[in-house]
């Protein structure tokens, strides 16, 4: 075993991880631990782009963006959150344009933008040119373009470390600390999987950037890395996990493997058809159509595909048409997505439509923070030196549904100010003890999973909870169906205890880790099923058919969802509600 | 399903890259060499189709070659520079050349050193050895057969 | 006429069902804790039309020996992840689907060339990054930043724009014979990385990556066999990058 110190260690080394890094490596002497190589984060699969009220093409204001945040999340959004990342999204790009982003430019040599799905003019009259955008690679660009940066700053990474525990001062999982009492950070336990050694890392501030777990889904358009690793992590040390039945399913994954084809597509003025070759968002969002937010054209896809009006032999898919758009500036705008469609479906953009299907995209929920990223361990009290940000994290500025491109505006707004919040703690903060057996419950959990000689292979359980999960708590959810999720969850559960992995050696053993992260999917599928069920109305990305309105009465509330370890030992799901904050914009009926 | 066949040694882990100086190096002797090689390969065109084309096909080409042709030339100073600017062009090119592959393939520096030096002993030997022809051939040596002898010769 | 009939009836259930076929991969394998020697081992998996080699080698992972061990995270093509060496082309796994691979025959996949290999299919990427951070890949500009974003034309923009794609897989500089040698080599990605830079009209630090690069390891030993663009998962133009490097260099020095 090792053990490192640091003024401030950062988990996670996507968009949201280097951005905090760039801050706090400044301030304070940071350590940035990242269970891959940063380049390899998923936040290099992103598209489209990332929106800031610039007004470089046409008349904006971040007070329309903060808008259509606020709408395109059903209202479920914390609107002071939703405010900051509009007004500091300016600030983000031009950041990232200084630190050498090779945006699109416009004939004057400013930040091109574009169109992009629920964002529009004056609170809803038209599509706006918001997206400041690198061709669809924009996420590439940011990842690459904040690495560079810390290369350039030398920032200190500890690359393929898994962190597998967050050691506080108190055990919050029994919920006997009371309200008020002060909670600190004191380190991380992290594994290295080149030699199956275990570090212990003492911290100030802990900054949790770990992203989504998307992988609770069978088709996602996720890595397979993404297995909410911070989430569950917090979770199990009794620190709550807001709004976890809100689930994103992006409209247009390519059909039957999930990968994204980015809403930048339409936004350049693709078409989705049925089988008929009608037009189907006119029905369902006749102002602006096939740029309507993600759940409401998810949905519609899905209800296409159910009455019948799907494409293909089975009828399981619709169709995204850029047939009627030219070569050039497909090649130009969307070089990518093309190219995914002609290597993985063989189909060729330019003459053919494209099948596509909803795909599991992105977690709205995450562990509760403040806007300047502090955890929060219940509605009212944050844990001294622990941070999150990005998609791990729930400020909450996407509510029930994210609108496109506000996930790469909420890495950099809130990734900065976590980096900034983290150091400066760090600046006063005094250390706290590392109990000399901090490392012993993570140890004994992988020598566990290690140890079982024969038992059920972990792939086995994962697949059944991606099938249950994608059958049962996917676009449309009812009573009957997340029932049988949670009963085929609890089962998987009892089954993963005696699971075991083929590998039994130390040196890089990735079966091992495939072991551990499963326990995370698991204790996370939980939760997000619990919350659905609880949450008896359709808002945003939770649909339920048994209750198809919003119930602003019962339900506009944030859910507050625990892991409480009571005498046998197990984990239960409690659920708990948290009031949403309104500024401006009171709840409204959702029309597009 | 699964089926084990032995496979050849891995290449033992090699050590790691080493950084450079990071002096100034406005030219260097790997840029000069690059552009002699690209600057020498077109006027070694010139030289070597000029020197077929005057031995090979002019007159009544092939025939025409004797001892006495080759005196005739050697004793123009034109053709000696002519000739000692292809051996010494075509030598450092032929040689840098080498050294590149060397480079390239010999992966110890043991071998390296020694190749370099075999290669090196080698040009030195050759251009010194062509360049002493060029300029101490003597296109009249006494005794020989008139016939073949250059005309301007005494003896004939 | 019977025979016609049943041919359409099958065709007929056919449809929709995506063919899968029987596909054998070689691997190599190596694990030094175990003291063993590398060696191939074969794998016989049932595919899907549509599957990539990543999907096979998955299919091995979770179904047959959870030992085989190789890095995958995005896969499609994106994070760079899984470059390796199938049927003796650098490609990524993610990318390379199996019905253009010929799987009647096995399909050999091994670990890419010139860096160490640590286990499997994994090889140590240290010195590959290594080289990447010596060409000072970030933007170098000097005087105060303006309040708004610098000024680019779309031309200038263009003009780098290839070799913003790179994904940093290693694909190219593994691929590349002047690397394997001994890695003493920048390689292709570093000279790709720099080449971004250098060509981006708001960066001011092209002398500087350039003198690096004008090193005896810089680009000069670049052979132009071109193996780096055609191994490149993104459709970077790599050699002729290089060679951009190169006459930049020589119009400096000139």
């Amino acid at each position: 075993m090792q053990t490192h110190q640091y003024d401030v260690v950062i988990v996670g080394a996507g968009g949201a991880g280097m951005r905090a890094a760039l801050e706090s490596s400044t301030r304070a002497r940071t350590a940035v631990i990242s269970k891959l190589y940063p380049t390899r984060s998923h936040t290099g699969a992103a598209q489209g782009g990332m929106c800031a009220a610039l007004a470089n093409v046409e008349e904006d204001n971040w007070e329309w963006h903060t808008f259509d945040t606020v709408k395109g999340g059903d209202y479920l959004v914390d609107q002071d959150a939703a405010e900051v990342m509009a007004k500091e999204a300016i600030d983000a790009v031009l950041d990232l344009e200084k630190m050498g982003l090779p945006f699109n430019r416009t004939p004057e040599g400013r930040i091109d933008q574009r169109r992009f799905g629920g964002h529009t003019r004056n609170h809803g009259e038209a599509a706006v040119r918001r997206s400041c955008y690198a061709a669809d690679r924009t996420g590439h660009m940011i990842l690459q373009t904040l690495y560079q940066q810390c290369v350039k700053q030398d920032v200190e990474f500890y690359n393929e470390f898994y962190v597998l525990d967050v050691v506080l001062t108190h055990d919050l999982s029994a919920g006997t600390v009371p309200d008020g009492e002060e909670v600190s950070v004191a380190g991380v336990v992290a594994y290295d999987l080149a030699s199956g050694e275990i570090h212990v890392f003492r911290a100030k501030s802990v900054v949790f950037a770990t992203g989504g777990a998307g992988k609770i889904y069978k088709t996602t358009s996720n890595a397979h890395t993404l297995t909410g690793d911070g989430m569950a992590l917090a979770l199990r040390r009794g620190i709550p996990l807001e709004d976890m039945e809100f689930f994103q399913f992006h409209p247009t994954g390519l059909a039957g493997l999930g990968i994204l084809l980015s809403e930048a597509a339409r936004g350049e003025g693709a078409i989705l058809r049925n089988s008929e070759g009608e037009r189907f968002m006119e029905r369902y969002a006749p102002t602006i159509k096939d740029l309507a937010p993600r759940d409401m054209v998810a949905r519609a896809m899905a209800n296409e595909v159910r009455e019948g009006r799907g494409c293909g032999p089975n009828k399981d898919y619709v169709l995204l048409d850029l047939t009627h758009l030219e070569p050039a500036h497909i090649d130009a705008k969307l070089p990518d997505i093309t190219e995914f469609a002609r290597t993985y479906l063989g189909v060729e953009p330019y003459t053919e439509p494209v099948p596509v299907y909803p795909t599991a995209h992105y977690a709205m929920g995450g562990i509760p923070t403040t806007i300047d990223a502090e955890v929060l361990r219940n509605n009212t009290d944050v844990v001294k030196g622990l941070f999150a940000a990005g998609e791990v994290a729930c400020v909450s500025v996407h509510g029930s549904n994210r609108l496109g491109t506000n996930s790469l505006l909420d890495i950099n707004v809130f990734g900065k100010r976590a980096g900034i919040a983290a150091a400066r703690y760090a600046e006063t903060a005094p250390w706290h003890e590392m109990p000399d057996d901090a490392s012993v419950a993570t140890v004994e959990y992988i020598e566990r999973l290690r140890d079982h000689a024969t038992g059920e292979r972990i792939a086995d359980i994962r697949r059944e909870l991606q099938e249950t999960m994608d059958r049962n708590a996917q676009v449309f959810r009812t009573r009957d169906s997340l029932t049988t999720a949670l009963s085929d969850i609890t089962a998987l559960k009892k089954r993963y205890r005696d699971a075991s992995v083929q590998d039994k050696g130390r040196r890089f053993n990735t079966d091992l880790m495939e072991g551990v992260e499963l326990g995370f999917l698991l204790d996370l599928a939980e939760v997000v099923v619990v919350g659905a069920l609880a949450r008896e109305e359709s808002r945003g990305g939770h649909f339920r058919e048994d209750f198809p309105t919003r119930d602003d009465e019962r339900f506009m509330l944030h859910t507050m969802a625990y892991q409480r370890v009571r005498g046998d030992g197990q984990g239960t799901v409690e659920l708990d509600y948290k009031p949403v904050i309104i500024t401006r914009y009171q709840p409204m009926e959702r029309k597009y | 399903m699964a089926t084990t066949i032995p496979a050849g040694p891995l290449a033992a882990p090699r050590s790691a890259r080493t950084t450079r100086s990071r002096g100034s190096s406005r030219t260097n002797m790997e840029m000069v060499a690059w552009l002699f090689m690209r600057l020498s390969g077109v006027l070694l065109l010139v030289l070597i189709f000029g020197h077929l084309f005057v031995n090979l096909v002019q007159g009544e080409g092939i025939n025409r070659i004797d001892f006495a042709f080759v005196g005739g030339k050697w004793a123009s100073p034109f053709w000696q520079f002519w000739d000692l600017a292809m051996l010494w062009l075509a030598m450092i090119h032929g040689t840098n050349g080498m050294r590149t592959i060397i480079n390239d393939y010999a992966e110890r520096d043991r071998t390296r050193l020694v190749l370099k030096v075999l290669l090196a002993a080698a040009f030195l030997l050759t251009v010194t050895l062509g360049t002493l022809v060029i300029f101490t051939f003597e296109p009249c040596p006494i005794g020989a057969p008139a016939d073949l002898l250059p005309s301007f010769c005494p003896a004939s | 006429m019977t025979a016609l009939a049943e041919s359409t009836t099958s065709a007929r259930a056919e449809v929709g069902a995506v063919p899968s076929f029987d596909v054998t991969l070689r691997i190599r394998r190596f694990d030094p804790d175990n003291g063993a020697e590398p060696r191939w081992e074969e794998f016989t998996v049932t595919a899907h039309g549509t599957d990539r080699v990543l999907d096979a080698m998955h299919k091995v992972k979770w179904e047959v020996d959870g030992s085989l061990t190789f890095r995958r995270s995005c896969a499609h093509g994106i994070c760079g992840s899984d470059a390796m060496r199938i049927n003796g082309r650098n490609r990524l796994a993610c990318k390379a689907l199996l019905k253009d691979l010929d799987p009647s025959k096995p399909i050999t996949i091994e670990p890419i060339k010139g860096l160490p290999v640590i286990k499997d299919l994994v090889v140590d990427m240290e010195p590959f990054f290594a080289s990447y951070r010596e060409v000072m890949p970030f933007l170098i500009t000097h005087g105060n930043a303006p309040s708004k974003e610098r000024l680019q034309s779309p031309e200038d923009r263009a003009r780098y724009d290839d070799t913003t794609k790179c994904i940093l897989c290693a694909a190219c500089t593994s691929s590349c014979p002047v690397f394997w040698t001994d890695g003493q080599y920048f390689g292709p990605a570093a000279i790709v990385n720099a080449h971004r830079f250098i060509f981006d009209s708001r960066d001011e630090g092209a002398v500087q990556r350039l003198e690096i690069l004008n090193d005896k390891e810089g680009v000069w030993r670049c052979r132009t066999t071109f193996n780096c663009t055609e191994a490149c998962p993104r459709g970077i133009e790599v050699t002729k990058a290089i060679q951009e490097v190169k006459r930049a260099m020589i119009t400096r020095a000139f």
